[in-house]
């Protein structure tokens, strides 16, 4: 259909168009608008039913199991046990971040640092925080907010290949250890290093006197 | 007034447990510790007695008037029992683990509730801290006074049993620790059950919506495969994934792409999407990981530090070095990821 001159009341003269959807541009505009602005949601939605089916039963089941396996084995006794892997560096930076991730989690993992030397905090919450992804690969509850960077990867993953997923997960973990702990040893020796050249080697001198006393003072409080 | 002598007692929460603590003491009339618990009196229980100089009434044995308890101890897993006692307005220290759930979690708040309690908990209370019911300490001391005849006959009820005659002894005694062992474990899993869907339901849902919607507009007007295009040589190859480890973790920019783990996680979906495509390789996932995340953290380091009690001079000192250093280990991450991608 073409459009009409149609002759109004007072001499006018307007332009009719017929709202016939096929050949008005108009009605071709706003048809072409609703469907891709409804297509864009739709599929949105799509991906959050696979997202959702792929991802939540599963992380529920583990959640709910290390939430109660904490529980069971209790802060105390990895309170004891982070304050035994702080003396030495290799485990300063893996065991100790691991359990502080596993057991406190996300963000309350970093006040475990309060166990240290000021001038080995810097290079434990660097350690620390850089695990934060791995461990989501075995332990998700440990950081529920950020799972995606391992979740978004792994699930094209496990579309391709079941056992590569599975592989993946327990390699991201260890590999996750590995790189914490180089880390952990380059952040300390620019720690080090800032420490000198920033000139503040007495006043971390002092604090290093104060946390060996402070060490002295909770063993002989622990012997009490 | 007298009752100020009585001494006050501060029960935390335990491992696991909840609530911000609370603080009893004994008023006149109102000096019963109520043991719920099934049993011989709960230690709990005898401890918060000891300190605060009342009574253990084992609940099991015999009853107490609800205005002479000072406070109910129990072992629940937060369906009913939980429950009952908030909703009276009584203390109630819970040795499991239970937070606020079941038919009764609007009563059950952090003022009257603590959770997850054993007796390592209840310890003796700063002085000057105020106690549950110090405000209507007079009215609790007076009111007993009208019905005395009542409330002396059932103190007397009340104190007959704690001559504890009916010590569990043999197989009731079995029982009773089995029950009650498994009922720990029960009460844990059901609570831990709780925590995992609010986290669900609080952090992954809520992001997860947000991914999708972008994920939707992202594949639906074809800017992922746009988007791959550009990415996928340099996902694809070592010295891409190097590049990628790099410019996340210029200090200049690390700070930037840090918060949320927003970026990374988006990042993250896309590249799955491009492997489950077989535009990737299994095998570069790995590396992947590493590259997309050099500035993990970057955006928190004096929060971070502040929750570890570093001093201000650290926090100086550690800022810088944490970027700097990141500068050095996000390609060098790559690189060892690399080489292990090769078990994959």
């Amino acid at each position: 259909m073409t459009p009409l001159l149609a002759a109004l009341p007072g001499g006018w003269q307007t332009l009719m168009v017929p709202l016939d959807v096929k050949s008005n541009p108009v009605m071709q505009g706003i048809t072409w608008f609703a469907t891709h602005f409804i297509g864009l949601f739709k599929a949105g939605a799509e991906s959050f039913v696979d997202l959702s089916t792929g991802v939540i039963p599963l992380l529920l089941v583990l959640i709910t199991f290390m939430n109660a396996l904490t529980t069971w084995i209790g802060e105390k006794r990895v309170t004891r046990a982070v304050q035994w892997a702080g003396k030495y560096a290799v485990t300063r930076y893996t065991i100790m971040p691991m359990l502080a991730a596993i057991m406190l989690t996300n963000p309350m993992c970093y006040t475990f640092g309060r166990f240290l030397p000021e001038r080995y905090k810097p290079a434990y919450y660097d350690a620390t925080v850089s695990f934060l992804h791995p461990v989501t690969s075995i332990f998700p509850h440990a950081n529920g907010a950020e799972l995606f960077v391992w979740t978004g990867v792994s699930a094209g993953v496990m579309k391709v290949d079941g056992g590569a997923y599975a592989r993946l997960a327990v390699l991201y973990f260890l590999v996750g250890l590995i790189v914490i702990l180089m880390r952990g040893l380059v952040t300390q020796w620019i720690t080090t290093f800032l420490i000198k050249r920033g000139g503040h080697t007495e006043t971390f001198k002092k604090y290093d006197a104060d946390y060996a006393a402070g060490r002295l003072e909770s063993a002989e409080g622990a012997v009490a | 007034m007298s009752e100020e002598q009585n001494p006050a007692v501060r029960i935390d929460h335990g491992s696991g447990g909840w609530g911000p603590g609370l603080v009893v003491r004994a008023h006149g009339e109102r000096n019963i510790v109520l043991s719920v618990t099934g049993g011989d009196e709960h230690p709990v229980a005898k401890k918060i007695a000891e300190l605060t100089g009342g009574r253990v009434v084992n609940a099991f044995n015999a009853g107490a008037p609800d205005n002479q308890v000072l406070c109910a101890v129990i072992n629940c897993g937060g369906t009913a029992r939980s429950g009952v006692y908030p909703k009276k307005r009584i203390p109630t220290v819970n040795v499991f683990n239970a937070s606020p759930g079941g038919p009764l979690q609007k009563y059950i708040t952090d003022d009257i509730y603590v959770s997850g309690v054993g007796v390592d908990n209840v310890q003796p209370a700063d002085p000057a801290e105020a106690a549950i019911g110090d405000d209507s300490a007079e009215s609790a001391a007076s009111a007993p006074a009208a019905p005395a005849p009542a409330a002396s006959a059932a103190t007397a009820a009340a104190q007959q049993p704690s001559r504890q005659t009916k010590e569990a002894t043999g197989f009731s005694k079995f029982i009773i620790k089995f029950g009650g062992a498994i009922g720990y474990v029960i009460t844990s899993l059901l609570n831990a059950g709780r925590e995992g869907v609010k986290m669900i339901l609080n952090t992954v849902i809520p992001f997860m919506a947000y991914v999708a919607l972008i994920m939707g507009i992202v594949n639906y007007t074809g800017l992922a495969n746009w988007i791959a295009k550009s990415v996928s040589p340099l996902a694809g190859n070592l010295w891409g994934l190097l590049l990628l480890g790099i410019i996340t973790a210029l200090p200049v920019l690390s700070p930037f792409l840090g918060p949320g783990a927003a970026i990374a996680q988006i990042i993250g979906v896309l590249m799955g999407g491009q492997i489950a495509a077989g535009a990737l390789p299994v095998r570069y996932a790995l590396p992947t990981l590493f590259a997309i995340d050099g500035q993990v953290g970057c955006d928190f380091v004096p929060v971070g530090l502040g929750l570890g009690e570093a001093q201000s001079e650290t926090v100086d000192v550690g800022v810088p070095a944490v970027l700097f250093a990141r500068q050095l280990t996000s390609p060098l991450a790559v690189v060892i990821a690399y080489f292990f991608s090769f078990l994959v």
